[in-house]
């Protein structure tokens, strides 16, 4: 049923990537690579680019020069059900699930694992029926990990916000992937939510072995999470390395001047 | 030769009386976002009072009654109905399909009125002619093109040189930020119903005018044809629905005046060219001719 | 809770079984009338599963579904008729869902590609240019006086009065009580099929396309893929919906299949509440069996008058029109769910009065499909 090898992930290589939207630059010659089973964060100042950047990993944007692999497969070409196939899934900054319940929500990320065509579920044939089965019991173990096993068959319309990111999470995770896209997975949360995010995202790493591209702007988290940050401003990146080093980059301190770190926390 | 410029004036004519109907669906989308279905019947509804009136109060003051109720009508039914409940108690979607429920009833009703009959609207044109070098042409028709000239030339200086027109504008763009803005939306929701009502009546008058025998149930239906119009410049675009209206026109009245060389496409066929130029049209430019690549945002 | 599941599982089998029994009785005690607004409700209720799929599931606004709906009913009298292959009618009708549904893959460059409300518009030239052809295309489809239909014969067995003669249990089988058992059959299978559809892999990813296209592409859903098997499938129910209309009307003509019927099926999915089978079927019935039943008893209703008495009074087939226009703008206005959500709704009420041990579920309200048709679109 999955016939990906629990084996350490690809590295993931983003090379000269380069996007503008109609005269504006977007990303001007990003280049960074994903160490596999690390955290890698994402950081900059609001229109950095960050966004831009996880649109061009997960196949939603097409860069105008430069070249994104995962091992030894180019990206940059494929069509996001593609990239999602191989392994990379995401969530987004503003919450999008689909209406129905959790089980439901979890069941599209299950999507790209099997097989069950049109004909097969509207007929719903054995290896149909057989096949929902067993991916509605993965589902329900993703959802124990995620701590959203009670809710499974609530609607996700009715759930709170912490748990509504939570379901994108899982979602993103019944893709089984080698790489996860997490983008401000803590946006908008409570400390407490924080906190226990910043847990099963630890967990994660350690249980599962992906790799982690983060964008986030609570530095905290950053810090305590990351194992390799790298720094847009405006498109370009500025800086990298590891949170410590980066954390005395005079060039980032400079980007953030402005732009204030601690207020951006407190919002 | 003559013939076929015959066949190109009847087109502009055609395109003109298009035009102030598409004009309608476009502003009407532009300031709620809603395709709106009941509009063959407001323009139904505009030529039939045009029609019942006339003999009272003549044919100007019939008009200008006519122009003004259908205009309030258009304003009454988004106040009352679409937007019943607030301003974005219901998505775009889902108004477009209360306006074909509205369509259904309005419809119904005023072909029951009219019956199998055929209204004059009492127009002062009647079937004179009026010779320009070596093609006659109807005067209704030189009416329609004038009149729609003007009208139209208005209606765009209203969205370029008044507050309404910037309000539209900025509203088209993005409805929450508009708002944010102090743009009173509700305002430039019933201002932009109530043009589109007005516009509808008068076209009326056109459609039902001279080459056409007059007013029957069935007129509203050819507002159908100003759909491809609309949608052919983009729905969005004044500028896209003027010039989709003024193809689509030509379009017809051409396949219309050449059916002994387009047989093969059969008889009739003048009726549906607009659907067939609008699906060719969308095939190479989904979002029609003049309408903005929908850029993905996450 | 296992025993309230396994409780809930035979009293629904028990259900099931039940109404199978139920709607197997009309033939033998309702007249002809009353099974053809039957015969004409199942017809309907097919086409309608069919649509929303296409518009309630996928979010796909289309116009055009009476454009598939002639083409099966023209496909199968076509295929199985003089002038045509005269192919047996069994296969003919089989072919002719096939036709439909190859029609609806060859609109998918358009699908693929236009989105919203320019999809409406672009599947209403669909029935345009669609009648245009059946009122020219003489040979094929009989212009402007239609073609009558061939009945429908499978195994020496004819869907038709008379060959062989039947009588069951008293009651003489004419063509009406026949064809009930086969628009029951074929309801029973769009049915079972739509429903394991929309509760499987392909309705999770076509749900998942209507709420963000953006969503489901990187969740692994191959977004043109599905919309246009989402236009595909939507289509094969129409054209069996239009096979079964044809045989129930006995003769096709252009005129049935007019913008007017693309919009009766919007209704059907509108007033049974968007994306639901039980909502289609239900709206389907609504509409189909309200101007029959309106012409039937408008002697006895008030402000309704004959048809054909005298002018400016309202007949049966516009109050019935009236009453379907204003049901869609009620119903979108103050129960957007449709009769779908209304039942339910009624039906969660009434399991919240009976006393129950707290705790044991979560799930006290149903989710709102409400928002189903407000948030259509993802706007981040």
């Amino acid at each position: 049923m999955n016939d990906r090898t629990p084996a350490a992930p690809p590295v993931l290589g983003v090379r000269d990537v380069t996007v503008r939207f109609a005269g504006l630059t977007a990303l001007d010659g990003v280049s960074f690579t994903v160490v596999p089973g690390s955290v890698h964060a994402l950081i900059g100042p609001n229109g950095a680019g960050k966004s831009t950047c996880f649109n061009v990993l997960s196949g939603l944007c097409r860069p105008a020069a430069g070249t994104v692999t995962l091992g030894g497969t180019e990206l940059t070409r494929l069509a996001p059900h593609r990239i999602a196939a191989l392994g990379v899934a995401r969530t987004f900054q503003n919450i999008v699930t689909t209406q129905g319940t959790v089980a439901d929500n979890l069941m599209l990320g299950r999507h790209a694992l099997s097989r069950a065509g049109f004909a097969a579920s509207a007929l719903r044939l054995p290896r149909a029926v057989r096949e929902q089965r067993e991916h509605l019991d993965r589902v329900r173990e993703i959802a124990g990990l995620t701590g959203l096993g009670q809710h499974l068959g609530s609607p996700v319309a009715l759930l709170s916000y912490g748990d509504r990111k939570r379901v994108e999470l899982a979602r993103a995770l019944c893709l089984e992937p080698r790489v996860l896209l997490l983008d401000e997975p803590v946006a908008g949360m409570n400390a407490a939510e924080r906190a226990r995010m910043a847990e099963v995202i630890g967990d994660l790493r350690a249980e599962l072995g992906l790799s982690i591209v983060l964008v986030e702007h609570d530095m905290g988290l950053v810090m305590r999470l990351a194992d390799d940050v790298t720094v847009l401003d405006f498109g370009r990146p500025i800086a990298h390395g590891t949170p410590d080093e980066v954390r005395q980059d005079p060039e980032v301190l400079r980007a953030y001047l402005g732009a204030d770190v601690q207020a951006e926390d407190a919002a | 030769m003559t013939g076929f410029l015959d066949n190109l004036l009847g087109g502009l004519a055609l395109g003109a009386v298009y035009a102030l109907i598409a004009l309608g669906f476009v502003v009407i989308f532009k300031a709620s976002g809603v395709l709106n279905f009941a509009h063959g019947s407001l323009l139904l509804f505009g030529g039939y009072l045009t029609a019942v009136l006339h003999d009272d109060l003549g044919f100007a003051g019939a008009l200008a009654l006519a122009v003004l109720a259908t205009a309030v009508l258009a304003g009454v039914l988004d106040r009352f109905l679409l937007q019943r409940g607030g301003q974005s108690a219901h998505s775009a979607h889902v108004q477009t399909i209360i306006t074909i429920g509205i369509d259904i009833v309005l419809l119904t009703d005023l072909a029951r009125r009219i019956g199998g009959d055929l209204l004059s609207l009492g127009d002062p044109w009647g079937d004179s002619v009026t010779a320009l070098g070596p093609v006659t042409v109807a005067d209704s028709r030189l009416a329609a093109i004038l009149v729609s000239t003007v009208v139209i030339g208005a209606v765009f200086a209203l969205f370029r040189f008044t507050p309404w027109g910037l309000s539209l504008r900025a509203a088209a763009e993005d409805l929450e930020a508009a708002a944010l803005m102090g743009v009173r939306l509700s305002r430039v929701r019933a201002g932009a119903w109530c043009l589109a009502g007005a516009l509808a009546a008068l076209a009326a008058v056109f459609l039902a005018a001279f080459p056409a025998p007059g007013l029957e149930r069935t007129t509203g239906q050819i507002a159908l044809n100003a759909f491809p119009a609309a949608i052919l410049g983009g729905l969005a675009s004044p500028a896209g629905a003027l010039a989709g209206s003024l193809l689509i026109g030509l379009t017809e009245a051409l396949v219309v005046g050449h059916q002994s060389d387009l047989h093969m496409l059969g008889e009739g066929f003048g009726d549906v060219a607009p659907y067939a130029v609008m699906l060719l049209v969308l095939l190479i430019r989904p979002n029609g001719l003049f309408g903005a690549k929908g850029a993905v945002r996450v | 809770m296992s025993d309230r599941l396994l409780d809930g599982l035979t009293s629904r089998r028990a259900g099931i079984a039940l109404l199978a029994v139920t709607l197997c009785l009309p033939p033998f005690y309702l007249d002809a009338f009353w099974l053809r607004i039957g015969l004409f409700s199942m017809a309907a209720a097919i086409g309608a599963v069919g649509l929303a799929l296409l518009t309630g599931t996928a979010g796909q606004l289309s116009l055009g579904h009476a454009f598939f709906l002639a083409v099966g009913a023209y496909g199968y009298v076509w295929l199985a008729g003089e002038p045509g292959p005269g192919l047996p009618p069994g296969l003919a009708a089989l072919l002719a869902v096939l036709l439909a549904g190859a029609a609806g893959g060859l609109f998918s460059p358009v699908a693929g590609r236009v989105r919203g409300i320019y999809l409406g518009i672009a599947t209403l030239a669909l029935v345009f240019l669609g009648h245009h052809v059946l009122l020219t295309a003489d040979s094929v489809t009989g212009g402007f006086n239609g073609r009558s239909v061939p009945p429908l014969t499978l195994g020496g067995f004819t869907f038709g009065a008379g060959d062989p003669e039947l009588t069951v249990l008293g009651v003489p089988f004419g063509a009406e009580e026949r064809l009930w058992f086969l628009g029951l059959a074929l309801f029973a299978f769009t049915w079972f099929t739509a429903r394991g559809l929309l509760r499987g892999r392909p309705g999770r990813a076509l749900a998942a396309l209507r709420d963000s296209e953006t969503a489901a592409g990187v969740m692994g859903v191959d977004v043109a893929r599905h919309r246009s098997a989402a236009f595909v499938v939507s289509s094969l129910y129409a054209g069996l919906a239009g096979v079964l209309l044809a045989l129930a009307f006995r003769r096709v003509v252009p005129d049935y299949f007019s913008l007017a019927l693309s919009v009766d099926y919007l209704a059907m999915i509108v007033i049974g509440g968007l994306g639901s089978v039980a909502g289609a079927t239900a709206g389907a019935v609504f509409v189909t069996a309200l101007p029959l039943l309106m012409t039937r008893y408008a002697d006895q209703l008030p402000l309704v008058t004959a048809p054909g008495s005298a002018e400016g009074f309202v007949g049966p087939t516009e109050a019935a029109r009236y009453l379907y226009g204003a049901a869609i703008v009620l119903v979108l206005l103050y129960a957007p769910d449709g009769l779908h959500g209304i039942v339910r709704r009624a039906r969660d009420r009434v399991r919240l009065r009976r006393p129950r041990t707290p705790g044991t579920d979560p799930v006290t309200s149903p989710p709102q499909p409400a928002a189903a048709a407000r948030s259509k679109e993802h706007t981040p």
